[in-house]
């Protein structure tokens, strides 16, 4: 690849980082509109059908579907690793819920933030990411993680309302199980990436992973008559889960393509930056630390610095031709091990068009995408937001700040891969 | 444009079974149920 292109490609994929950080935090902001009544897991099987419903529109507005079919006949296999990622995702959720309840959101957040550690870890030993980078990449890209991982617990523990203490160790084991869930789930990631796959055709199968663990865990646990009634009666909240739902697959679409172009070791943190975007609307939207002490602001000072600072060291610490040789190794292994042309191996980490088929949208696609619109019309139409002190003018502001981000990343990926 | 070189679902199954970037994710899921019904 020329240096000119690898070059771009890694700025993309740390763009694309960042940007998922902004919409994956604010992603949070509807739910917070939202009853605390209702069961967490219905909450979030509820987002989870918002994010499977996007995860099927979305792809079909900015590609078409008919490309998610060229991409399962060179590597079917992927379509299993998409699904296993995607129940990884649910039941790793699900346990941050019994977290914050057992030991509360100031432990647990941190906890299950060590995803991005246990990621450099497979990266390095399952896809030779880091591999030749140079003592500065390594400490770049470790001490980074470690910072902001300082940074974590700094903030969750300024915003942290909800600790319970009663079943500590179980609570802990729950943050840490979500943590080697979330962190392992990166595997799948990389290897559809290393063998070219589109993250768009990625996600829509991993969605189907996510959507039925999800409606498993909440039949089995709430049962399905109780369920189906605290979902009729949640009505008037729907829309908000499942915008939730969809705004949190934008912000996981930019961490799919900065997993693509710059590996998980340096993708994952970057995306962790979530933490301190939903800090930001809960500050500033919610009134969450109004009236708190001096030592809460100065611990959201000294999180959001040290998050920010190793979330640049990591920007800083992109990957070198030699480095990025030696991913070329680990997708000649994946492309031989699955039988895949080497020719498509190649044109999807370069992020270029593989063969001469023309994809267009079909009536499938428009389909899917009215149906989408309808449905969130008339869950909108019902919905009823609650009488809560909500700052409107920042909430436009942070609004127009994630929308920059997502006009400039989308700009981006369109220029430099055509969304591949 | 070709299709994958696997010739049916056979070898592609059994490349995934011997495949240890599949048994990682999936017995760490199966760490995560357990852990689930443990806390219900």
């Amino acid at each position: 690849m020329p240096a000119t292109r690898l070059r771009s490609l890694q700025a993309l994929g740390i763009f694309c980082g960042f940007a998922a950080g902004a919409w994956l935090g604010g992603a949070e902001a509807p739910i917070k509109l939202v009853n605390p009544d209702i069961s967490p897991i219905t909450v979030s099987l509820i987002m989870v059908f918002g994010v499977f419903l996007a995860r099927w529109s979305v792809p079909a507005l900015i590609r078409g579907t008919s490309h998610v079919r060229n991409d399962v006949r060179q590597a079917p296999h992927l379509i299993v690793w998409a699904v296993l990622a995607g129940c990884m995702w649910a039941v790793a959720n699900t346990l941050t819920i019994y977290a914050i309840r057992n030991v509360g959101l100031s432990i647990a957040f941190p906890l299950w933030n060590t995803n991005s550690l246990l990621g450099i870890f497979w990266g390095f030993l399952l896809f030779n990411e880091l591999h030749y980078a140079g003592w500065k990449r390594w400490l770049g890209v470790l001490g980074g993680a470690v910072c902001m991982f300082g940074g974590a617990t700094l903030l969750a523990i300024a915003s942290a309302h909800q600790a319970a203490p009663g079943k500590a160790a179980w609570g802990i084991l729950a943050a840490l199980g979500a943590g080697v869930l979330w962190g392992t789930m990166y595997i799948p990631y990389r290897k559809a990436y290393l063998t070219g796959m589109n993250p768009l055709s990625f996600i829509t199968f991993f969605t189907v992973g996510e959507l039925a663990t999800m409606t498993m865990l909440a039949v089995t646990y709430r049962g399905a008559t109780p369920l189906w009634h605290e979902l009729v009666g949640a009505r008037a909240v729907l829309f908000w889960l499942m915008l939730g739902g969809f705004v949190w697959v934008l912000g996981d679409l930019f961490q799919q393509y900065a997993t693509k172009y710059v590996g998980i070791s340096r993708g994952i943190p970057l995306s962790n930056t979530n933490q301190l975007w939903g800090l930001l609307w809960g500050i500033l939207v919610f009134h969450e630390l109004r009236g708190g002490s001096q030592a809460v602001y100065m611990q959201v000072a000294g999180g959001s610095l040290l998050m920010a600072l190793g979330a640049l060291a990591i920007a800083l610490s992109s990957a070198t031709a030699r480095e990025h040789s030696s991913w070329q190794d680990a997708a000649d292994r994946e492309g031989q091990r699955y039988g895949v042309e080497d020719e498509y191996v190649r044109a999807g980490m370069e992020g270029r068009a593989y063969g001469s088929a023309v994809t267009r949208r079909t009536i499938l696609d428009w389909l899917l995408i009215l149906a989408t619109t309808t449905l969130f019309a008339v869950l909108a139409a019902m919905a009823k937001l609650p009488h809560m002190d909500i700052a409107l003018g920042w909430a436009a502001a942070l609004t127009v700040a994630m929308l920059a981000l997502l006009a400039f990343c989308g700009i981006a990926l369109w220029r430099t891969t055509r969304f591949r | 444009m070709s299709p994958s070189k696997f010739d049916g679902s056979r070898n592609l199954f059994h490349a995934i079974a011997t495949d240890i970037h599949f048994w990682i994710p999936f017995v760490v899921l199966l760490g995560g149920l357990f852990l689930l019904d443990k806390l219900r």
